[in-house]
């Protein structure tokens, strides 16, 4: 019987590859095609890079036959689209770079070339990583492969569309405060940020540069951890980049359960699902412990002073001379270039979002808001300090919320950011973060959140495996 | 809720345009996130240090050389080149 070779892990083709069951440029035809079928209707991608992943599954073919293969070497992928492939266009979901060329590779993409990966396209994404759904994306939302009319989630969401539809074996994408591992809880799949400074955020087109991390969308937690250890390391162009790693004792197995995530706002079936994973765990000789998290309710508010601020600097430098949207010349002079470029490149989400951080900064608010969420931040990573303590990892939902309706949201941006209340303490407080699947209601996915303490992805990709090997996914 | 003369300076800070007809729903979504982030003037901070980064790492140094670069691509995407320069507006002129 055939295999469809569009449904295997990056275990199951590496092994393909290697026993000469296929070919990379067979397994890179088969997604190629399937993508020809399926994307239209999904839209997980903006740009595919046909010519290219060939090549590259040519040249990979070469490696496995003269044995220099690694176990990434000819498996296709899908990269963000705020991740820089040199030659190919780079948008980051927007309009001001709708034609912008990458004249440069990400370090992660650098890595990924070595190991003789094949790049299947850029994936659909918010605009410049802002949002949760896809829907802020300046081209087209992305559609949620388990119900097109759901959103795959954000921002990362043509990442995780792919992975989930079987575009891809795996994908890149980016997380700020929550954007690979929503998506991967709404799309039914795994997703990991690791902890802030693990991968290299060189040729990433930055958000927030102090919540910014790259990180692994797969099929399962082993394939995670494949596509994380080929990714992670210093670099020397990122100063915030480090080869830190904790060695782990893998015995110990104590799950925090935080009180304050289990309070209203939380959908019925999603606390069905954790608590339903809690007992998996606690079937597998876990302790499980009550912890406090006692600053959870100030996270999202924190997020959203220290994040748009951010970006209101990173964003300062779109304005069209050098790069990207320049509209036709008319009157004037060089700074009303700044204002009707910007104005007419970026879409509302992100004109909201720079506002809100130039005021947060300017003079007369900086102490209130900017240097007071700062304080609130160092709580927030306090109390996971602390609780880390007396426990290994700490267990909750990803996301309170299923995925909702295409456009069921845009009215009310306050509860779209909702959406990301269990996943933005994770970011500014630094630490790395999983989502894997533990149930679903009618269809739609439900993702468990698991986050580790700094630098010990290798025991929280463990702890996340055990989960996977007992949960019944049927 | 914010005023629209805030907002429009705002808008001036950050180079973006607001439309007239925009600014009722900038000025109402705008002044709904600031109440929401408001919420954290109920904690006390006054002995908590700021996290202003979460770099484990040191600067990076190296030794004062260039490097030789092609920036030809750099170059292609200059939307107005004139043979190896970037021409922009004036940038000399009277504020008015």
């Amino acid at each position: 019987m055939k295999i469809d070779l569009t449904k295997l892990t990056i275990k199951e083709a590496h092994e393909g590859l290697k026993n000469g069951g296929f070919t990379s440029v067979e397994l890179t035809r088969a997604f190629l095609d399937r993508i020809k079928e399926k994307n239209p209707e999904i839209k997980a991608y903006i740009s595919i890079t046909e010519d290219m992943a060939l090549k590259q599954a040519e040249r990979a073919d070469e490696m496995i036959k003269k044995g220099e293969m690694s176990v990434l070497t000819g498996i296709p992928c899908a990269i963000k689209d705020n991740i820089m492939i040199k030659g190919i266009k780079c948008t980051a979901g927007s309009q001001f770079l709708e034609n912008y060329i990458a004249t440069y590779n990400a370090t992660v993409i650098e890595k990924l070339e070595k190991l003789g990966a094949v790049f299947l396209g850029k994936t659909n994404m918010d605009e410049f990583a802002m949002g949760s759904s896809c829907e802020s994306s300046a081209f087209f939302p992305t559609k949620n492969p388990r119900d097109l009319e759901r959103v795959p989630g954000g921002s990362s969401g043509g990442s995780a569309a792919a992975v989930a539809a079987d575009l891809c074996v795996y994908a890149l994408g980016t997380d700020t405060g929550g954007s690979i591992r929503q998506p991967a809880s709404f799309c039914g799949i795994v997703g990991m940020k690791p902890t802030y400074g693990a991968v290299s955020r060189y040729g990433i087109i930055a958000y927030a540069s102090s919540l910014d991390q790259v990180g692994p969308l797969t099929k399962n937690v082993s394939d995670a951890e494949i596509v994380f250890e080929a990714i992670r390391g210093l670099d020397k162009m990122d100063s915030t980049s480090t080869d830190l790693k904790k060695k782990n004792d893998l015995n110990k197995l104590r799950i925090g359960v935080p009180k304050e995530y289990f309070t209203k706002g939380l959908d019925k079936e999603v606390e069905r699902a954790v608590k339903n994973a809690i007992e998996i765990f606690k079937n597998q000789g876990a302790e499980i412990v009550e912890i406090d998290l006692s600053h959870s309710e100030y996270a999202l508010a924190c997020y959203y002073i220290i994040a748009p601020a951010e970006a209101s600097a990173n964003l300062a430098r779109f304005d069209g001379l050098r790069y990207g949207k320049s509209l036709e010349d008319e009157e004037g002079e060089i700074k009303d270039v700044y204002f009707k470029n910007r104005t007419s490149g970026f879409g509302k989400e992100v004109k909201k979002r720079i506002m809100l951080g130039t005021y947060t900064l300017s003079s007369g608010y900086y102490d209130a808001y900017y240097k007071k969420a700062l304080k609130v931040r160092t709580l927030i990573k306090d109390d996971f300090l602390k609780a880390f303590e007396k426990v290994d990892v700490v267990l909750g939902p990803t996301s309170p919320c299923l995925p909702w309706k295409i456009g069921e949201k845009s009215d009310d941006p306050l509860s779209m950011y909702l959406a990301d209340i269990y996943t933005v303490s994770v970011n500014l407080a630094g630490l790395p973060g999983i989502s894997i699947p533990c149930g679903s209601s009618n269809g739609l996915p439900i993702g468990m959140q698991l986050i580790g303490n700094v630098f010990e992805e290798e025991k929280l990709l463990a702890i996340a495996s055990l989960f996977e090997k007992n949960y019944d996914n049927k | 809720m914010i005023s629209e003369e805030e907002i429009r300076r705002i808008a001036k800070l950050s180079y973006l345009e607001i439309k007239d007809e925009e600014i009722d729903e900038m000025r109402e979504k705008f002044s709904s996130i600031l109440e929401y982030v408001k919420k954290l003037q109920e904690l006390d901070v006054s002995s908590v240090l700021e996290t202003a980064n979460l770099s484990q790492s040191e600067n990076v140094f190296r030794e004062d050389i260039g490097e030789e670069r092609d920036s030809e691509d750099l170059l292609k995407a200059l939307p107005r080149r004139k043979d190896n320069y970037l021409e922009v507006k004036k940038i000399l002129y009277n504020e008015d």
